[in-house]
């Protein structure tokens, strides 16, 4: 079932390390996932983290001069069963 | 991610064919891999990888370059990185395993090419894969026909040494193969304006043997009753371990094992109790192949354990480190890299006494035989594989199949009943 996932994007992936290591340390859930093309032509590391957590999200990133690109609201349809393949 | 464009363009790649690849890996990478439930949280590492791989590794590669370091981009788990480490080289992994690239392969290779070669000629000829562009040489060897002459076309457009790899295990076999890792040493030499000494390549030999006991204690962790990570996820590290940083790989990978480890302390398994265990026995599955792992693994089965140079072949026994001289290096090298038991060798009954031995160390209750389609050393012997495992009482199923998607769903429909008969 498709949901709308929101993903953070950043300049490079040691960004997004360093922000995912960080709202692993403060209990928020993130996954790391390559960058949606509807969100960036650009490829990369992006985050997926929750709508409510958005927020503190944003906080935490300022307080540890974590640069982000932006956070990208996209549909999201995950299915293990697809058949389909790189 | 705007440097990874500029680093694309700079090698000269086609960006317009690349961004279809690019397209299509964020909802396979979210089927396959983060559709699974608690998957180990050291896993973020290979997520990472997987997610910019061709921004991140490329990147480094490229760094090394700069600094008047060499890459040599390699097909084969016989090519031994040890020699290319110790020239002060990197040794980076350049087989494809995407359809995305098998059409530009087919332009210049038959139709009835294994899809590995395809695709590998492919990426090259196409200018759509990073690592292919990067590498300032490549490294064959001739383990199947379809290669010997696919090294041909490629060097045409890259510089390529072909490693004569022998077709027999006799003494002196091994002994050419030890010619040949000489050799090898000579062009790494040639290559870099570095000296392979005794001191660095023990230090390489070192490197390598850790990546490989890291690779093992990881597979050791699958023989557990409780089977603390998917083998689809076990799939794509050893698919990593073919281009990232061997020191880095070892100490992450050690890492995950820690928690792999504490997994099976705590009885936590990815699997619901009694799911059917499988060994994948066949040809090797490339970077971004992940079809049979996801189907059998959504289908009620988890793969335990890969005889496949993605799998035992790629780890199992270590290059003696007791050696004093270089000599003595280069015949353990030789030793340990002819006792890899591909099915281009003639007789090749210590396959068929590792996938028995490996089915009671992983205490399996099914093996499932995957042989890429044309690759004729695989599928003839696949005759004696299925005759040894029906003998050892154990359910076998033999598939062939390519990297399209096309048979997806009948192989989930013939490895799904596979898995119902077992009862």
């Amino acid at each position: 079932m498709s949901k709308i996932q929101n993903y953070v994007l950043f300049p490079n992936h040691d960004n997004a390390m360093r922000l995912y290591r960080e709202l692993k340390k403060n209990g928020l859930k993130a996954a790391i996932s390559p960058t949606p093309r509807s969100a960036s032509v650009c490829c990369g590391v992006s985050l997926m983290v929750e709508e409510e957590d958005l927020e503190k999200i944003w906080q935490i990133a300022e307080e540890k001069e974590i640069e982000i690109v932006k956070i990208a609201a996209v549909e999201r349809d995950y299915n293990p069963t697809r058949g389909r393949y790189c | 991610m705007d440097n990874n464009r500029k680093m694309w363009e700079s090698l000269g790649m086609n960006l317009e064919a690349h961004d279809m690849l690019c397209e299509v890996l964020p909802q396979a990478v979210g089927d396959v891999f983060l559709s699974q439930e608690n998957r180990p949280e050291c896993m973020d590492y290979y997520d990472m990888v997987v997610a910019d791989i061709h921004g991140i590794r490329p990147a480094e590669l490229i760094a090394h370059q700069e600094k008047g370091g060499k890459v040599f981009g390699t097909f084969c788990a016989y090519v031994p990185d040890e020699v290319i480490i110790a020239g002060g080289a990197i040794a980076t992994g350049l087989c494809g395993g995407s359809q995305f690239w098998v059409p530009d392969g087919e332009k210049v290779l038959p139709t009835n090419t294994c899809p590995l070669i395809k695709a590998s000629v492919g990426a090259r000829l196409g200018r759509t894969c990073p690592f292919f562009r990067i590498a300032d040489m490549y490294i064959g060897e001739t383990t199947c026909d379809g290669k010997k002459k696919a090294w041909e076309i490629l060097a045409e457009d890259v510089p390529v040494h072909v490693m004569e790899l022998p077709q027999m295990k006799r003494r002196k076999n091994i002994d050419a193969w030890a010619d040949e890792i000489r050799i090898l040493k000579d062009v790494v030499e040639e290559q870099t304006g570095n000296k392979v000494t005794f001191d660095n390549l023990a230090a390489s030999i070192e490197i390598v043997n850790n990546k490989r006991k890291a690779l093992q204690r990881l597979y050791n962790c699958r023989k557990s009753k409780n089977i603390p990570i998917s083998g689809t996820d076990t799939l794509v590290i050893s698919q990593i371990a073919y281009y990232d940083d061997p020191v880095r790989f070892a100490t992450m990978t050690n890492k995950l094992c820690d928690e792999l480890e504490k997994r099976i302390e705590d009885g936590v398994s990815v699997f619901a109790e009694g799911t059917k265990r499988i060994l994948i026995t066949g040809t090797p599955m490339a970077i971004p192949n992940w079809k049979l792992h996801n189907i059998i693994e959504t289908s009620g089965g988890a793969v335990v354990c890969e005889e496949t140079c993605t799998g035992t072949r790629y780890f199992e026994r270590l290059v003696d480190e007791t050696q004093d001289t270089m000599e003595g290096q280069i015949n353990a090298l030789a030793e340990r890299y002819m006792g890899i038991n591909c099915a281009c060798f003639t007789p090749n009954t210590a396959r068929i006494d590792d996938i028995l031995r490996l089915a009671k160390e992983y205490d399996v209750d099914g093996i499932i035989d995957v042989n890429l389609k044309f690759c004729g050393c695989f599928q003839t012997e696949k005759y004696f594989i299925e005759r040894a495992v029906h003998e050892a009482g154990i359910p076998y199923l033999g598939i062939e199949t390519d990297y399209t998607d096309s048979d997806a769903e009948q192989l989930r429909t013939r490895i799904s009943a596979f898995i119902e008969m077992m009862g």
